[in-house]
């Protein structure tokens, strides 16, 4: 968990945009990619800096899926829940993460490093089904190869 | 400019709306999420009429559609019914137990949706015309949050607002009477958040949270009396029968 002075950072992210609306969800995403969620300090500073009722923030930040008002993981696993990975079984792989790691889709781990999440569609359908950590990916995923792709990531600590 | 509106001749601005000017006549068209106070905003689609320009015909939401040149409008058809109870029936299916909805799906004839797995305590509609009366307020306390199945209406982190201030404006215009305000004594209790109401100077009534009346104060930058509508209605009225004696 990050301390107080770290959110100050907002304000650094926030300048680097005018202060204009159309502006307001790079500066939310940019926020999201420092600190893996939007800080609620974040909100505030955003807010005075763009000068916007908090209510119009807080719409955009439950609207968007990239963006999270809790802790997200270091690593976030993503499974392809489209159509074709969907007939391809992605819900076994679902399972079998969320049975290594103890947690629901949508949830973070508690020591904060993975988050699971399921996705409509990643547009790589001919690699069905298909897992992405972060920005690696994962094409024909098996049950089997969970646990590999985890340990990649560190594993579970026990 | 002249435009018909159920076979009779309307006058008509330009940049009007189609329901102002159906409104204006006496022509009815049934709507939910519209405010005279407020611009409309297209969502309930409940007031669709079909609006012919020579040979074209479309739909349009009346609510929104300004008038450009003279146009032939119908706010009654087999069609127009038919998407009419379509919107009933799927509000019927968010909304089972609100009296609202209930009496249109009465009126438009149609048997209770038990299709779909609904919530009996849900009120709301979310036609979103309570987040558009609190921004002209010009306090922005209320907004829609979260997507889909989930969305709401609700205050940020949907606790107590900070700049709410208690004007009922929400409450008001909700036209399913989802909001909940409660008037105890001198307390208001609105979006969980309480507020101390004061009386009028007049009749003693309270009708007004301390916070709105200094807002109202602050914003027009005048004294005000503490005096509520009725009072005011009255004293205006008794001064134009002494004007012109009656």
């Amino acid at each position: 968990m990050e301390n107080q002075q770290d959110f100050q950072y907002t304000r650094q992210i926030s300048q680097q945009y005018p202060q204009d609306k159309r502006f307001l969800l790079a500066i939310l995403q940019d926020i999201q990619k420092e600190y893996n969620y939007l800080p609620r300090e974040s909100l505030y500073m955003v807010q005075e800096y763009m000068d916007i009722p908090l209510a119009k923030l807080y719409s955009m930040a439950t609207f968007y899926k990239a963006l999270s008002l809790k802790p997200k993981g270091r690593y976030i696993i993503k499974v392809c829940d489209g159509t074709a990975c969907h007939i391809r079984a992605s819900q076994t792989l679902t399972d079998e993460i969320s049975k290594i790691l103890k947690i629901a889709p949508g949830q973070t781990t508690s020591d904060g490093r993975f988050s699971l999440e399921t996705v409509n569609c990643l547009g790589s359908c001919a690699a069905a089904p298909v897992i992405v950590v972060n920005d690696r990916f994962y094409g024909k995923v098996t049950p089997s190869m969970v646990k590999t792709i985890i340990d990649e990531y560190g594993g579970i600590y026990s | 400019m002249q435009i018909i509106i159920d076979k009779v001749k309307c006058e008509a601005k330009l940049g009007e709306t189609l329901l102002t000017i159906a409104r204006r006549n006496n022509i009815h068209i049934p709507t939910l999420c519209h405010s005279d106070a407020l611009a409309g905003q297209g969502n309930c689609r409940m007031c669709m009429v079909e609006v012919s320009e020579g040979k074209t015909k479309k739909m349009v939401a009346s609510c929104i559609y300004p008038v450009t040149k003279s146009i032939e409008v119908i706010t009654n058809s087999e069609t127009l019914t038919k998407m009419r109870k379509t919107l009933v029936m799927l509000l019927s299916a968010r909304v089972p137990h609100n009296n609202t909805i209930l009496k249109l799906r009465q009126e438009y004839n149609l048997p209770p949706v038990t299709r779909f797995k609904s919530d009996d305590e849900e009120e709301c509609i979310l036609c979103g015309l309570c987040t558009r009366a609190c921004d002209e307020m010009g306090i922005s306390a209320i907004s829609t949050v979260n997507r889909g199945i989930n969305k709401k209406v609700s205050t940020p982190f949907e606790e107590p607002s900070t700049v709410c201030i208690g004007c009922g404006a929400c409450a008001h215009v909700c036209p399913t009477g989802a909001i909940k305000i409660e008037d105890i004594g001198e307390e208001r209790i609105i979006w969980e958040k309480s507020f101390e109401l004061l009386r009028c100077s007049n009749c003693g009534k309270p009708f007004i949270t301390r916070v709105g009346f200094e807002y109202i104060k602050n914003k027009i930058n005048t004294e005000i009396e503490t005096v509520c509508e009725n009072c005011r209605k009255d004293a205006i009225t008794k001064k134009l029968r002494d004007i012109y004696g009656f």
